[in-house]
């Protein structure tokens, strides 16, 4: 049993490493087929990100909101409902945490004014994905339609706030007024600037790992997810579980976006949706859905984001080519036939190999006690 | 304002905006017949939307671009079903992954030939597929306005709602299909071939999403945009959850929800409310749509359950 388990970990790991290197393969190809310098561009998507600390710095502070929305989707994933809506809570709790922001203006000091932003984020993220997660628990309304509306509409009301209730006229594109000085998240590390929100970061990780794997909670959420049928069987609260889940995922997006905004801009300006929740959920299947994983993943899919940047202002590759690696990984990861004949065999082999062993052990025995007799 | 000119202007508009959506309706009632929820018609429709502009404007046949938007949209469909049936994985997954891939894919594609990264409208020539004046019915006041004169897809599309049903429900390979979507094991146990049926039903629906986005691109514009199916997919994958994968009233929750487009455009260009509240009316729709329709189902269940309660007494 135990071996077993070892296996599936050791060809789960294979497996990852393998689909992400089967895709930077073919993101490599591309890039030779369809440039005009190769080699010169090849080396600034392996190693452009790595080539000054401002740029390493600039990885770092990508992978916050990737790990933000990563821990995000590890909850939908957990109880199994693909509620989407953190995609447009991402967007919109960045422009409701900077409207609240320039209301406010200079009036608190930083020590209350950023918990309290960050608070109104949350709150935001927990409002706005209670919506699909409701209507799905009460009205079995399609989560994943629900939520994609959800986010079409979201995009608009962003707009719609940006444009209405706190447009800066004097600037000429469409932005808001300069965010306060007290509300704004200060940058750590030196050289490499990256957003206090890290800080953030790396306490919600950890939070969510002890949630998952310490707590009742953690686990009413996994059988849920893994054994609805069981969990009922069980007497576990299903649709308290369910939506708690769902609102502690959205309330994790909400405040990625409020730290995006308050650590990396100086004003709101985003006017389509971020995408921040797409890649989020390929966080999450990439990290198979473990929180102490998402940081890693959230680092590797920012690591690659940085590097297509690198090349689309250095070369003639758009930047778009790495949403089709994007989907390739998350397909390869996703397929459970993909390398399953190598873990059925692996699996198969060391079941023998113990079961031959135990064979061994029997015939010892009974060889001792034969002779035991004869003696 | 409401003189018949604008009644029948905001009929046409009906039809008009209603024609992809009831093209991704169906593709969804075949998959939701086959027990599968394909919610990769969005990338699909995309997918044939640019491959309709490029085929036409390298050859310089509208057909030929038709043909390869419909060719496009099946490459993706069984790209899907290949992951999906042969290699395992979970098709909501799947199908999210795709839309991801196509929604930046179909921009690269246009880059690389092009030089553009937002509208093929410069690059490329623009190409139409015809539209129809039907004879007689055209000088009927208000209907021939509202009626004729559109483009052909659009005649295609109200055929085809004829043509699903009559191939779910009087064919062999429907009763098939949807036998398989009943129970997959039911149907494997009188050998029939789960994994081919499904193969089909994503092969079908991959046609009839290359004819929305062949209407998308070469229809309703005549041109490509990036992302210009913008959740029309996923407003048909509604319209047949509504209809509980019936192909006719599918078809008219499609056209409740073009008319909801219909009426959002028609107010915005009277341009006294914000228009972003007016942009969000079809997303809006549907949701309500949606949750109107569960809980209507919900009472139904409710009611059956009571009678039958009140029967064993």
């Amino acid at each position: 049993m135990n071996k077993t388990r070892k296996i599936e970990i050791t060809v789960e790991l294979i497996r990852i490493i393998a689909a992400v290197a089967i895709a930077y393969a073919i993101a490599l190809l591309t890039l030779v087929v369809f440039s005009d310098e190769p080699v010169y561009i090849i080396q600034q998507f392996i190693l452009g990100p790595f080539s000054s600390m401002r740029r390493l710095g600039s990885v770092i502070n990508l992978a916050i909101p990737f790990t933000f929305t990563g821990l995000c989707f590890c909850f939908m994933y957990a109880v199994n409902k693909f509620n989407l809506a953190g995609e447009g809570t991402f967007m919109v709790s960045g422009c409701l945490t900077a409207l609240v922001a320039i209301k406010i203006g200079d009036t608190l000091p930083p020590a209350v004014m950023i918990p309290l932003l960050i608070c109104v984020g949350a709150l935001v993220g927990v409002i706005l994905n209670a919506i699909p997660a409701l209507l799905d628990i009460k009205f079995n309304a399609n989560i994943v339609v629900v939520s994609l509306m959800l986010n079409s509409m979201l995009v608009f009301f962003a707009i719609w706030i940006l444009k209405y209730k706190m447009r800066d006229p004097s600037i000429g594109s469409l932005g808001s007024y300069l965010l306060p000085e007290n509300a704004l998240l200060p940058s750590i590390l030196g050289k490499m600037r990256i957003q206090a929100g890290l800080i953030v970061a790396v306490i919600a990780v950890i939070l969510v790992a002890i949630l998952f794997y310490k707590t009742i909670f953690g686990y009413k959420m996994r059988v849920v997810g893994n054994n609805p049928l069981f969990a009922k069987a069980c007497g576990i609260n299903m649709v308290g579980t369910i939506v708690a889940a769902q609102l502690i995922g959205g309330a994790l997006a909400g405040i990625g976006g409020s730290c995006e905004i308050l650590g990396n801009y100086d004003r709101y300006k985003w006017v389509a949706s971020t995408q921040h929740g797409f890649d989020g959920l390929m966080v999450a299947v990439l990290a198979r859905r473990n929180p102490a994983l998402v940081p890693v993943a959230a680092f590797l899919l920012a690591y690659i984001r940085i590097g297509a940047d690198v090349v689309n202002s250095k070369g003639d590759i758009p930047v778009e080519f790495i949403t089709v690696i994007q989907g390739i990984v998350i397909l390869l990861v996703a397929a459970e036939e993909f390398m399953g004949k190598f873990k059925k065999n692996m699996i198969y082999k060391a079941a023998e190999e113990s079961l031959a062993e135990d064979k061994k052990e029997e015939v010892k025995e009974i060889l001792e006690e034969s002779d035991g007799k004869e003696k | 304002m409401f003189t018949i000119e604008w009644f029948a202007n905001f009929g046409f508009s009906v039809l008009r905006l209603s024609t992809p959506l009831i093209f991704a309706g169906l593709a969804a009632v075949i998959s939701k017949k086959a027990g599968m929820m394909n919610m990769a018609l969005e990338g699909m429709m995309l997918a044939a939307a640019l491959g309709g502009v490029v085929f036409a404007g390298m050859t310089g046949n509208v057909w030929v671009g038709l043909a390869g938007a419909i060719v496009l949209s099946v490459l993706v469909s069984l790209i899907i079903a290949f992951a999906n049936l042969t290699g395992q994985t979970d098709l909501y997954l799947t199908c999210i992954a795709v839309n991801l891939a196509t929604s930046g894919g179909t921009v690269f594609v246009m880059y690389l030939l092009t030089g553009e990264k937002s509208t093929t409208s410069a690059a490329i020539k623009a190409y139409t597929l015809p539209s129809v004046v039907i004879p007689l019915i055209k000088d009927i006041p208000l209907i021939g306005k509202i009626v004729s004169g559109h483009n052909i897809l659009t005649y295609v599309s109200f055929i085809s709602i004829f043509l699903v049903w009559l191939f779910l429900y009087r064919t062999r390979l429907g009763l098939r299909l949807r036998a398989v979507g009943e129970n997959p094991k039911a149907a494997s146990s009188v050998g029939i071939s789960v994994t081919k049926i499904g193969y089909i039903s994503f092969f079908m629906s991959g046609i009839l999403c290359g004819f929305g986005g062949a209407f998308m691109s070469m229809g309703w514009v005549s041109f490509f945009m990036k992302n210009m199916v913008n959740g029309r997919g996923y407003i048909g994958l509604s319209a047949s959850n509504i209809a509980n994968g019936n192909p006719i009233g599918s078809a008219i929750a499609s056209v409740f929800f073009g008319f909801c487009d219909a009426t959002a455009t028609t107010l915005k260009s009277q341009g006294s409310f914000p228009s972003e509240f007016l942009e969000m009316i079809p997303y809006a729709s549907t949701i309500i749509a949606l949750v109107v329709i569960s809980c209507l189902r919900m009472m139904k269940l409710k009611k059956i359950q009571e009678g039958k309660e009140s029967a064993a007494k």
